[in-house]
């Protein structure tokens, strides 16, 4: 201690400080960055759930859409895995001509996409040497990235699909950062790709059961257990399925019963789409 | 039995006849880097790089001493002994890390992810070829979430630890359970920011024990060429590489020495204090 200068001392404090402070300052835009996201991913989210506005499809853009934007990239697509085939298919890409490519698929553990989606690792790749890496994106997006950041979306504890992102905007790569922050958003947006498409389905049962009132019962029970077989385990709707039993059970009871279910049912989705109904939010 | 009277199991191993007498290492607080790894390269150590294969003949990465490919076949898998090639340059960059660390060890590609593989039952079956075929240390650079190889896995890992088969991991980045880098018989290393390939941290907090460099790095890549990465991926390759050199001088330490040595020599032990 008797050593050094009390400036010398001052100095080296006050360099700790700074460096302390722009750690403190990288860590705040780091956490902007994600609350960001968690917005954006929010109001895609209510929209999908309120219905008609955002299809599933829609959503599935927003998500690639929102990441773009705020990670900065240059264009981005979105993969799922189809576990009958072990394949990953394109569902949607945002810039590039990511317009022109649909139900393009990618076998696991082939290219960046495929590996990240076998391994569960995220990955942030760039350079000149790597051309045939990433000959699935280029593919996909219809040019060739100088820059790829892919990261897996879990699902149930599983890996589901992957999230790519092209091209990061005014650096060679993209950071570890960016690697946290669409981590982050991946796993969220999957929740929300995960219960869209269930949501989906459940809408799907119940326009089947109406549909079936005045048609084919039997057929209509075939339906509402395949596609309840489907969900089980996914409790959030568990309530819909609930819904569609209680249509089918009284259904299959005659043709009057039907006719009554569907008057008190329609009546009620008039109800609850009125201004009324839409106030109260709910009607039990 | 006769004359010998009842044992519980297990406990021969610890009759006065069969006790083996083994010889000391030095008090862990006595362990430095010169006696571990100073002026190793790796030599006579067998590294299995379990991956999408390795590029035989980078710049980077050098011979390859053998080969084992798992692919699935009408729902089998099938093994081959056969040269193959990288199928996306991923293997080669933890092939070259290794290198880079152990320039004379064996390196042995053994190829589970590509077209074809990507499988759980290919991913098993790669390790534990590379088991059987006694690599000294192996590096796995991937893993799975699916519950259903969880068992499986985790038969595999222990059966490498008790055969002092060292089995390096990346770690997941997710608070998702992944497997085998969430098991205590493996060495799980994730990604830290600085570019020394030879300073690497211990973290008390497992499941990841390990941090080196995985951030913006430079490795080879398939083709001849480079790519710059980052992942924890290519951050478990350079505990590899040091686990190699330690086995060059001490080949007979067991999984749970090698772990001790590697947590005595992490760059975030006050060792100026001892």
């Amino acid at each position: 201690m008797g050593d050094r200068s009390l400036d010398e001392l001052l100095a080296s404090a006050n360099e700790t400080i700074a460096a302390q402070s722009s750690e403190l300052e990288r860590l705040r835009a780091g956490a902007a960055q994600v609350e960001r996201f968690r917005e954006a991913l929010g109001v895609a989210v209510t929209g999908a759930a309120v219905g008609s506005p955002v299809s599933h499809t829609r959503l599935l853009e927003m998500v690639v859409e929102t990441a773009v934007h705020i990670i900065s990239a240059n264009a981005g697509a979105l993969l799922l895995l189809d576990e009958e085939s072990d394949e990953l298919v394109f569902e949607v890409a945002v810039g590039g001509k990511g317009e022109e490519v649909k139900s393009f698929r990618v076998p696991l553990g082939h290219g960046v996409a495929g590996l990240v989606a076998a391994s569960g690792q995220p990955m942030s790749i760039a350079g000149t040497d790597w051309v045939e890496t990433a000959q699935e994106i280029a593919e996909g997006v219809g040019y060739q990235p100088r820059s790829v950041l892919c990261v897996p979306l879990f699902y149930g504890g599983e890996v589901v699909g992957v999230l790519e992102l092209l091209d990061k905007l005014d650096a060679e790569a993209f950071d570890s950062d960016d690697i946290g922050a669409l981590s982050l958003f991946a796993n969220q947006a999957a929740v929300a790709i995960a219960q869209s498409k269930a949501h989906q389905d459940a809408l799907g049962i119940l326009r089947s059961a109406l549909v079936g009132l005045g048609e084919n019962p039997g057929e209509l029970s075939a339906v509402a257990s395949e596609v309840a077989t489907d969900m089980v385990g996914d409790e959030a709707y568990g309530q819909e399925i609930e819904l569609a039993r209680l249509v089918h059970e009284v259904a299959s009871r005659g043709p009057e019963e039907r006719a009554a279910c569907k008057a008190i049912l329609r009546a009620l989705a008039a109800y609850v789409s009125s201004p009324a109904g839409a106030r109260t939010g709910n009607v039990g | 039995m006769s004359g010998s009277g009842y044992r519980p199991a297990f406990s021969e191993a610890f009759k006065s006849d069969s006790l083996a007498i083994l010889d000391p290492i030095s008090p862990i607080e006595d362990v430095s880097e010169e006696w571990a790894w100073g002026g190793a390269r790796g030599r006579g150590v067998r590294v299995g790089i379990i991956d999408s294969g390795v590029e035989e003949g980078h710049s980077m990465v050098g011979p390859v001493n053998g080969w084992l490919a798992a692919s699935m076949a009408a729902g089998d898998v099938r093994l081959s002994s056969e040269p193959h090639e990288d199928a996306m340059g991923h293997g080669t960059a933890c092939a070259g890390i290794v290198r880079s660390h152990a320039p004379d060890c064996e390196l042995y590609s053994i190829r589970v992810l590509g077209p074809g593989a990507s499988t759980g039952e290919a991913f098993i079956a790669g390790l534990r070829w590379a088991i059987e075929n006694e690599m000294h240390v192996s590096n796995l650079s991937l893993g799975t979430t699916k519950k259903a190889y969880y068992a499986a896995l985790h038969e595999l890992a222990d059966l490498a630890y008790f055969r002092n088969v060292i089995l390096v991991t990346a770690a997941n980045n997710f608070p998702i359970s992944s497997f085998p880098c969430e098991y205590a018989s493996v060495i799980s290393v994730a990604a830290h920011e600085g570019h020394d390939p030879e300073t690497y941290y211990y973290n008390p907090m497992p499941p990841v024990e390990f941090g080196a460099p995985g951030i913006n790095s430079r490795v080879a890549w398939r083709g001849g060429g480079t790519s710059l990465v980052t992942g924890n991926s290519f951050a478990a390759p350079h505990v590899t590489g040091f686990v190699a050199r330690l086995l060059e001088k001490h080949p007979d330490l067991t999984s749970f020495q090698v772990k001790s040595v590697l947590r005595a020599l992490a760059a975030n032990i006050r060792r100026e204090e001892l």
